[in-house]
């Protein structure tokens, strides 16, 4: 154990004591042998923060936006790559089997979206959903859709009546503009 | 003096396995609640359950983290500068990074079924990645050898800068648009939960406190015990030293 | 249940990591506690 050694700093006995530095005695050091390791693991830690970072970054460019800012704001541009928020119209979803079609309204502003596949997820009228993709005339090409979950978290009772659940936070899930 | 080894805890003390057995009790009672005896979700159905994992998990590992930076403030104080602090520091970040993980792991689970997506590079999801990889890098810095106040000191600097990153992940919802939900419970959005979800949810923070705790105690004891290792390591390559000197 | 596979895997490994961390923690901690006398120990 650690002894409380007074001899140490004395000019008594350890005159003679060869206090030189040598190789690392593996019996004394027990962590010699992983020295490697966290400078392994700081690499690879270095090197996901930038790649985290850069995903971050170019996914960005995708630009956010609510479906009633196309055109309107900054950014928000028909042609170029975009995430497009907005509430699925009641009755809208047409699936074909490999076609996705259905329209999404923001802010009384409602676009027509086509997405190649099974949206997955949750996704259903009258939710809202991100679509990613680039808008094509006058409808949005999808390739990926997420759906966007609300603050709301309530019991699924089978007794309620089923007009409560189609206005999640008044979002105003309606037939298509 | 043999037989007695078996026995010995080392690092556990009464108060330890009286609150390690509170903690399973209370994992066991956590399990059930949010497997069974909590309602579905109207929106998100059965997969509300894995909130009473993925909210308390992440949750924990801020404070863990929170705590870091505070142990680390301590050692940094030249009045109180102890390596205990330094060892809760880091025994603490350990298990922030483990519950970090575990959010990680549970939410992109939870985000396959509801988003339909395991990973996104959304705001929230993103800087979390982020805090979770700073921490495994001040763990290994941690590891990167030097005295115990080299390393201490050194750490202590970068829990400091780290914990900066919490409030950017807690307020990222609200800077960027995201997909992620704003914080479930706390925060002034109008988040509405049923009874018995809340309850559960409060009960599943409780149960990680309580498992967080007892890693906590664990873990700094067996810091404790490393460093005492370390240092007898050297009193012994001092003891040889001398008897090779002939120095009585 | 639906979706019972994703949701147990979630409870799962929540619970799994940190039974393993614990027994890790109590493997090494009984490890080092061999060279250091339960009296040397200042929690005890």
């Amino acid at each position: 154990m650690v002894v409380n050694d007074d001899s140490l700093g004395a000019p008594s006995g350890d005159a003679g004591l060869d206090l030189s530095p040598r190789g690392v005695d593996p019996t004394f050091s027990r962590r010699g042998k992983r020295k490697w390791l966290p400078i392994v693991v700081l690499g690879l830690v270095v090197a996901s923060a930038g790649v985290i970072v850069t995903q971050f970054l170019t996914s960005a460019i995708d630009y956010y936006c609510n479906v009633d800012e196309i055109g309107a704001k900054d950014g928000c541009d028909a042609g170029r790559r975009l995430r497009v928020q907005g509430t699925v119209d009641r009755g809208s979803v047409v699936d074909d089997g490999t076609v996705t079609a259905f329209s999404i309204t923001f802010n009384d502003v409602s676009m027509n979206v086509r997405y190649e596949g099974d949206p997955g997820g949750i996704f259903k009228e009258c939710i809202p959903v991100v679509v990613h993709g680039t808008l094509q005339g006058d409808t949005f090409a999808g390739d990926r859709i997420e759906v966007k979950h609300s603050n709301e978290y309530m019991a699924d009772n089978p007794d309620r009546v089923e007009n409560d659940l189609d206005s999640p936070e008044g979002s105003g899930c309606s037939a298509p503009a | 003096m043999s037989t007695r080894v078996a026995r010995d805890r080392v690092t556990g003390t009464p108060f330890t396995r009286g609150l390690g057995i509170v903690t399973i009790l209370g994992i066991v009672w956590l399990v059930i609640f949010g497997l069974f005896v909590t309602p579905a979700d109207v929106n998100q159905g059965e997969t509300v359950r894995i909130m009473y994992a993925h909210v308390p998990g992440a949750w924990l590992a801020y404070l863990a983290f929170i705590v870091t930076a505070l142990s680390s403030a301590m050692y940094l104080w030249r009045r109180t500068r102890s390596l205990t602090w330094d060892r809760i520091a880091g025994a603490s970040a350990e298990i922030g990074v483990l519950f970090m993980g575990i959010s990680l792991v549970t939410g992109s689970l939870w985000g396959r079924l509801t988003w339909g997506t395991f990973w996104t590079w959304d705001a929230r999801l993103t800087t979390t990645a982020f805090l979770f990889v700073t921490y495994i890098g001040y763990l290994a810095v941690r590891g990167l050898g030097g005295t115990h106040h080299q390393r201490a000191r050194r750490s202590a600097v970068l829990a400091l800068l780290a914990v900066l990153e919490i409030p950017l992940v807690h307020f990222s919802v609200e800077i960027w648009n995201s997909l992620h939900q704003e914080a479930s419970v706390a925060g002034n959005t109008d988040v509405t939960m049923d009874g018995l979800m809340l309850f559960t949810l409060f009960l599943g923070v409780i149960v990680f406190t309580l498992m967080y705790v007892w890693m906590l105690l664990h873990r700094q004891r067996a810091l404790t015990l490393e460093d005492m290792l370390d240092d007898s390591g050297l009193d012994r390559a001092l003891a040889a030293r001398r008897a090779e000197a002939g120095v009585s | 249940m639906k979706d019972a596979g994703f949701i147990i895997a979630s409870y799962v490994v929540t619970f799994a990591s940190i039974g393993l961390f614990s027994f890790a923690v109590l493997r090494r901690s009984r490890a080092a506690g061999r060279d250091i006398r339960p009296e040397d120990r200042p929690w005890s």
